[in-house]
C-alpha cells in the first residue's frame, strides 16, 4: 500500500491561528481525497473539520481547494491529484470566510441566489395546469447544462471577480438566472434581463477568465451562460451600459479596419453620446483614462493612426461584406420569427 | 525552414508594437518563416461574441481557412487570440455549423475544412523548435533573473480546449521556457489568474485591483520581472501599473516582458531591437542585471 502526504491548510477559530499541517495516509487504488481526509479524521486527528455527505458528487458539500483549484474532494482521486508523487495540498474554498479548517461560511455565496431571485416566477394570469408545468424537450436541451448545478460553490471559490468584489453575483447565481431566463414557464424574463444588465455585479462585470468553467464538477458552463445572457440582454434592448458600449465600439473598429481600435475604444465605452450631452460622470471617466493614454504615448507604445496596421484593403472589403451578410441574415431571421409569431397567434385564436 | 501562417493580432500592431517587432526578430534568428495573414480580421476576443457570436465565428473560420489554404500551421502570439481561435475550431467540428459558416467564406474562394490546430508561439517553441535547440542558442544566460510567469487566462483554460491531456508540456510551458533560458521561475497564486484587462472599461476598480494584486504578490516573492504570452495582460500589467499601484496602495516597479523579448534577450539580441525601450515600466534595471 502506497503512502501519500497531504498538506492541509488549517484554521483554529478559538485561537485565530492559521497553519499548514502535514499528514501521511495509506492510499489504495481509487481512493479519493475525501476518503483520505476521513482517514485522517478517524485515525489521526479527530479535530480536523470539513463538510461532506453523499460521497457521490451529488450533494455538493465537499468542494474545497485541492492543489490550489476548487473541486469536489469526493470526485478527486489521490492518484490523479498527486502528480509525480508530490504532496497534495488541501485548503478551504476561496472568496469566503473560513469558519474552521476546510469549512467556509457559505452565506455570501447563497445570498447571491436570493439577489438574483433564482426561482420560478409563474405567469399569474394563467390557471395552473392540472398536471405539471411543461417545458419543450428541445428548449430544455439548449439550457439543461445550467440546471445541473449542485451549489457546491467551486466556481464562486475560484472566481477572479468575486476575489476583488463582494458585490459580484458570481458564476453560479448568474448561471441559475440564465436557466430561468431561458425557461418558457417563467414570467419574469424581461425583468431578469434588465436586472442582470443594470445591477452592479451583474453580467457585464465578468472577466471571461474561464475559472468557473474549469472548476465546475457538473459542466454547468457558468461563463457560457453569462455570455449568452449578454447576447439576450442586448437583443432585448438593455444597451445603456459600459459593457454594451464596449461591445459596439469594438465591433465598429473591427468593421472599419478589420482590427481592434484601442485609441477609440475607451471613448466609445464611456459613450460618445454621454460625452456630447455633457454627462459629468462620463467626462470624469474620460479624465481617468488620460494619464494612461499619456503614458502609452510617452513610451512610444501607441502608434499614430498612419503607422498602424489594419487588415489590408482586400481583407477590409471582405470583412465589411461578412458584417453585411450576417446582419442581413439576422434581420431575415427576425422577420421569419415575427411572421411565425403572427401565424401562431392567428392559429391559436389571438391569445 | 519551418513555415507558419502568422496571425499577429491587433494589440501587437497597436498598443504593444514591441511584441510584433520582437516576434519577427526572434523568428528570423530561429529560422522560422512567418507568412503574415494580412487580410485576416480580429478574433473578436470574446467581445464581438458578447452580442454577435455567429459573426465572431465567421471571422475566425475565415482566418483558419486562410491558414488551411496555404497548408501552413497557424501561429498566434496572443493568449486571447489562441484561446478564441481554439474555442472556434472546437465549434467547427460540427459539420452542419461549418457548412453554414462556409457560405460566408465562399465568395472569396475560401472554405474551412476543420483541420487547423491554432497554437501560440510559446507552444511552437516547445513543440516544434524544441528545448534542446533553444538551449543551444542561448548566448546570454539569464541566471541572475527571477521571473514570474503570467499566462493569460486563455492559455490555461479551459483545459479541454487546450488539449493539456494529450500535450502535457503545455501545462507549464512558460516555466519551461524561463528555466531553459537559465532564469529561475517563481511560483505565485496570480500567475494563472485574470489580469483584469477585459473589464478595464467596465469596472476600472475591479480591473486594477486584479492587476495590482498579482503584481504585488509576484514582486513580494522576489520577481525581477513578469513574462507574459498575452499582450492584453501586458497592457494591464505594464501600461496600467502606475494606476494599479495607486488602487492597491503599494509601490510597484515590475517590468513586464513579452515571450519573444525574453527569448531574444537570452539569444543575445539587442534590447532596442526587441522594443524593450517601449515599456511604461522601465526595463533598465533588469537589463543591467544581465549585462544587456
Amino acid at each position: 500500500m502506497a503512502q501519500q502526504e497531504l498538506i492541509i491548510q488549517r484554521y483554529n477559530p478559538d485561537t485565530d491561528e492559521s497553519y499548514e499541517e502535514s499528514f501521511n495516509v495509506d492510499v489504495q487504488p481509487g481512493q479519493t481525497v475525501l476518503d483520505s481526509l476521513n482517514a485522517i479524521k478517524w485515525e489521526q486527528d479527530g479535530t480536523l473539520s470539513f463538510r461532506m455527505s453523499c460521497r457521490h458528487a451529488i450533494c455538493g458539500s465537499c468542494a474545497m481547494k485541492v492543489n490550489g483549484q476548487s473541486m469536489l474532494s469526493c470526485q478527486t482521486q489521490v492518484d490523479a491529484a498527486a502528480e509525480r508523487g508530490d504532496p497534495i495540498t488541501v485548503g478551504p474554498q476561496g472568496n469566503q470566510n473560513v469558519i474552521k479548517d476546510l469549512v467556509v461560511d457559505v452565506e455570501k455565496f447563497l445570498h447571491q441566489f436570493e439577489r438574483a431571485e433564482t426561482w420560478l416566477e409563474p405567469y399569474e394570469d394563467q390557471e395552473p395546469p392540472e398536471r405539471e408545468y411543461r417545458q419543450k424537450v428541445e428548449e430544455f436541451d439548449h439550457w439543461s447544462h445550467a440546471s445541473t448545478c449542485i451549489h457546491c460553490g467551486a466556481c464562486y471559490s475560484d472566481c477572479t471577480v468575486a476575489a476583488v468584489d463582494e458585490n459580484f453575483l458570481g458564476p453560479a447565481a448568474l448561471a441559475k438566472a440564465y436557466r430561468f431566463v431561458m425557461d418558457s414557464r417563467d414570467a419574469k424574463r424581461e425583468e431578469r434581463l434588465q436586472f442582470l444588465s443594470e445591477e452592479q455585479g451583474g453580467i457585464w462585470d465578468c472577466t471571461r477568465c474561464y475559472m468557473c468553467v474549469q472548476a465546475c464538477p457538473k459542466d454547468v458552463l457558468p461563463m457560457d451562460a453569462i455570455m449568452e445572457l449578454r447576447t439576450l440582454a442586448i437583443e432585448a434592448g438593455h444597451v445603456n451600459n459600459h459593457g454594451v458600449r464596449h461591445h459596439k465600439g469594438f465591433m465598429s473598429g473591427v468593421r472599419k479596419r478589420g482590427r481592434l481600435d484601442e485609441m477609440m475604444l475607451p471613448v466609445q465605452s464611456v459613450g460618445i453620446g454621454r460625452l456630447l450631452t455633457g454627462n459629468l460622470a462620463a467626462h470624469k471617466e474620460m479624465m481617468d483614462y488620460t494619464p494612461g493614454a499619456i503614458r502609452l504615448l510617452k513610451s512610444r507604445k501607441l502608434l499614430t493612426i498612419a503607422q498602424r496596421h489594419g487588415a489590408n484593403a482586400e481583407g477590409r472589403e471582405q470583412i465589411e461584406r461578412i458584417f453585411e451578410e450576417v446582419e442581413a441574415e439576422k434581420h431575415h431571421h427576425d422577420v421569419d420569427a415575427e411572421a411565425f409569431g403572427a401565424e401562431f397567434e392567428t392559429a391559436i385564436g389571438g391569445h | 525552414m519551418s513555415k507558419y501562417a502568422f496571425w499577429p493580432g491587433c494589440v501587437a500592431q497597436g498598443a504593444a508594437p514591441e511584441l510584433y517587432t520582437s516576434t519577427l526578430a526572434v523568428a528570423e534568428h530561429l529560422g522560422m518563416d512567418l507568412v503574415e495573414l494580412e487580410a485576416a480580421a480580429c478574433t473578436g476576443a470574446g467581445i464581438i461574441s458578447d452580442g454577435e457570436p455567429y459573426l465572431q465565428d465567421v471571422l475566425n473560420a475565415r482566418t483558419m481557412a486562410m491558414s488551411e489554404q496555404m497548408d501552413l500551421p497557424l501561429m498566434d502570439i496572443c493568449s486571447t487570440c489562441v484561446g478564441v481561435h481554439r474555442l472556434a475550431a472546437e465549434k467547427f467540428r460540427d459539420v452542419d455549423y461549418r457548412i453554414r459558416i462556409n457560405h460566408h467564406l465562399a465568395p472569396e474562394g475560401l472554405e474551412y475544412r476543420g483541420t487547423v490546430d491554432p497554437r501560440h508561439l510559446l507552444w511552437i517553441l516547445l513543440e516544434d523548435v524544441g528545448i534542446d535547440k533553444i538551449n543551444s542558442m542561448v548566448k546570454r544566460p539569464l541566471e541572475e533573473l527571477n521571473l514570474g510567469p503570467f499566462y493569460g487566462c486563455y492559455l490555461v483554460r479551459p483545459e479541454r480546449t487546450l488539449e493539456f491531456d494529450t500535450h502535457p508540456t503545455r501545462r507549464d510551458s512558460l516555466e519551461q521556457l524561463i528555466e531553459v533560458l537559465g532564469a529561475t521561475s517563481i511560483t505565485y497564486d496570480g500567475m494563472t489568474k485574470c489580469c483584469g484587462f477585459p473589464i478595464l472599461t467596465m469596472n476600472k476598480q475591479n480591473s486594477l485591483t486584479m492587476a495590482g494584486t498579482h503584481l504585488d504578490e509576484a514582486q513580494s516573492k522576489g520577481a525581477d520581472a513578469l513574462v507574459t504570452p498575452c499582450p492584453l495582460c501586458h497592457l494591464n500589467l505594464d501600461a496600467q501599473q502606475p494606476d494599479a499601484a495607486k488602487v492597491i496602495d503599494r509601490n510597484l516597479n515590475l517590468p513586464i516582458l513579452h515571450v519573444p523579448q525574453l527569448l531574444g534577450l537570452a539569444m543575445g539580441l539587442e534590447p532596442e531591437t526587441l522594443g524593450l525601450t517601449r515599456h511604461v515600466v522601465d526595463t533598465n534595471r533588469l537589463l543591467n542585471k544581465i549585462g544587456a
